[in-house]
């Protein structure tokens, strides 16, 4: 077994943790908004996906590394 | 992560299939917009009716970034962004064509090396699984708004990077070449993770193929509508940051 199997395992793994975290927090605060406010839910569904997009993208940019890295391209 | 065949012209390399990707989904999206667009009337219906609402949309994001009169001119920019990228992401869920090469084909770029790793063609896959076309668009738009900017006021372009204070240059230069990046790797590595996932579940046995496929696939769908009006919104906030002020 190579060390770059090791090296995508844990980019995957960070990755993987911090998409975890960011969208707990991201999602709780959006389902603590729509406690306060039940008629805010449309709008506010709009607005939590757009956060989504940008919060995961650098996860998944980390993954998307990882997954080069394990498969040994770079 | 399979292989694609490439074809050398001009000392440069070209990708063949990225090439027959883009053509693809640029041609499906003119056909979309041409026959949704046939026997415009007062009274919309039909057809008509979809197409007014995804312009509705698109002009919902530039309005949100730049103000009335500006907004209207970069309407068709970002209308022809997201409907390439959405049409571009979505194919790649749905299409993927490969095959297996049995040695070495030198036309196509296709050396023994390569095929250590692994034996398999891609011949159609999702343009935007690609860092090279990512790169290109967010390279274009990147260039397309410093243009703009200067076209409206070269003053005011070079003054924006020394606002509010002289000594934030280097935080404004900084921020300058993270943008370009970001914005490239972010589409980037969505759609290529979720192509990855996908071709590994298909590969994988019967207990892999059924449920999580279907699964990540609808899932990849929803994250290709997000990741193309992301780019779209962020490309407007590019050009909103160089227009917008005066």
């Amino acid at each position: 077994m190579s060390l770059a199997v090791l090296a995508g395992g844990i980019m995957i793994a960070f990755g993987a943790l911090a998409a975890g975290i960011g969208n707990g927090v991201l999602f709780s605060r959006y389902l603590e908004g729509i406690a306060r406010q039940p008629e805010a839910q449309g709008t506010l569904f709009g607005q939590s996906m757009i956060a989504l997009g940008l919060v995961e993208a650098l996860p998944v940019i980390s993954i998307a590394f990882g997954i080069l890295v394990l498969f040994g391209i770079i | 992560m399979d292989l694609t065949p490439k074809v050398k012209f001009l000392g440069m390399t070209f990708d063949v299939t990225l090439m027959i990707g883009s053509v693809v989904s640029a041609l499906i999206v003119l056909l979309l917009v041409f026959l949704l667009t046939r026997k415009l009337s007062v009274r919309p219906g039909g057809r008509q009716n979809v197409m007014e609402y995804v312009i509705d949309f698109v002009s919902g994001i530039t309005g949100m970034m730049l103000e009335k009169k500006e907004s209207a001119r970069y309407l068709s920019f970002a209308l022809t962004t997201f409907l390439f990228i959405l049409v571009a992401n979505l194919l790649g869920v749905v299409v993927m064509v490969t095959a297996t090469a049995h040695g070495p084909i030198p036309s196509l770029g296709i050396t023994a090396a390569d095929l250590k790793l692994t034996d398999s063609v891609s011949w159609f896959k999702s343009p935007t699984s690609d860092i090279n076309v990512t790169v290109a668009m967010a390279g274009a738009i990147f260039l397309y708004s410093h243009f703009a900017g200067i076209a409206k006021s070269p003053l005011g372009y070079l003054q924006h990077y020394v606002k509010p204070f002289w000594w934030m240059l280097p935080i404004h230069i900084i921020d300058e070449v993270s943008k370009p990046a970001t914005h490239a790797l972010r589409l980037w590595a969505n759609i290529f993770a979720g192509e990855v996932l996908i071709l590994i579940l298909r590969e994988g046995t019967f207990y892999f193929t059924g449920i999580p496929l279907f699964a990540w696939m609808g899932f990849s769908v929803f994250v290709g509508c997000i990741q193309a009006y992301i780019f779209t919104v962020l490309a407007m906030v590019y050009i909103a940051q160089k227009v917008g002020e005066e």
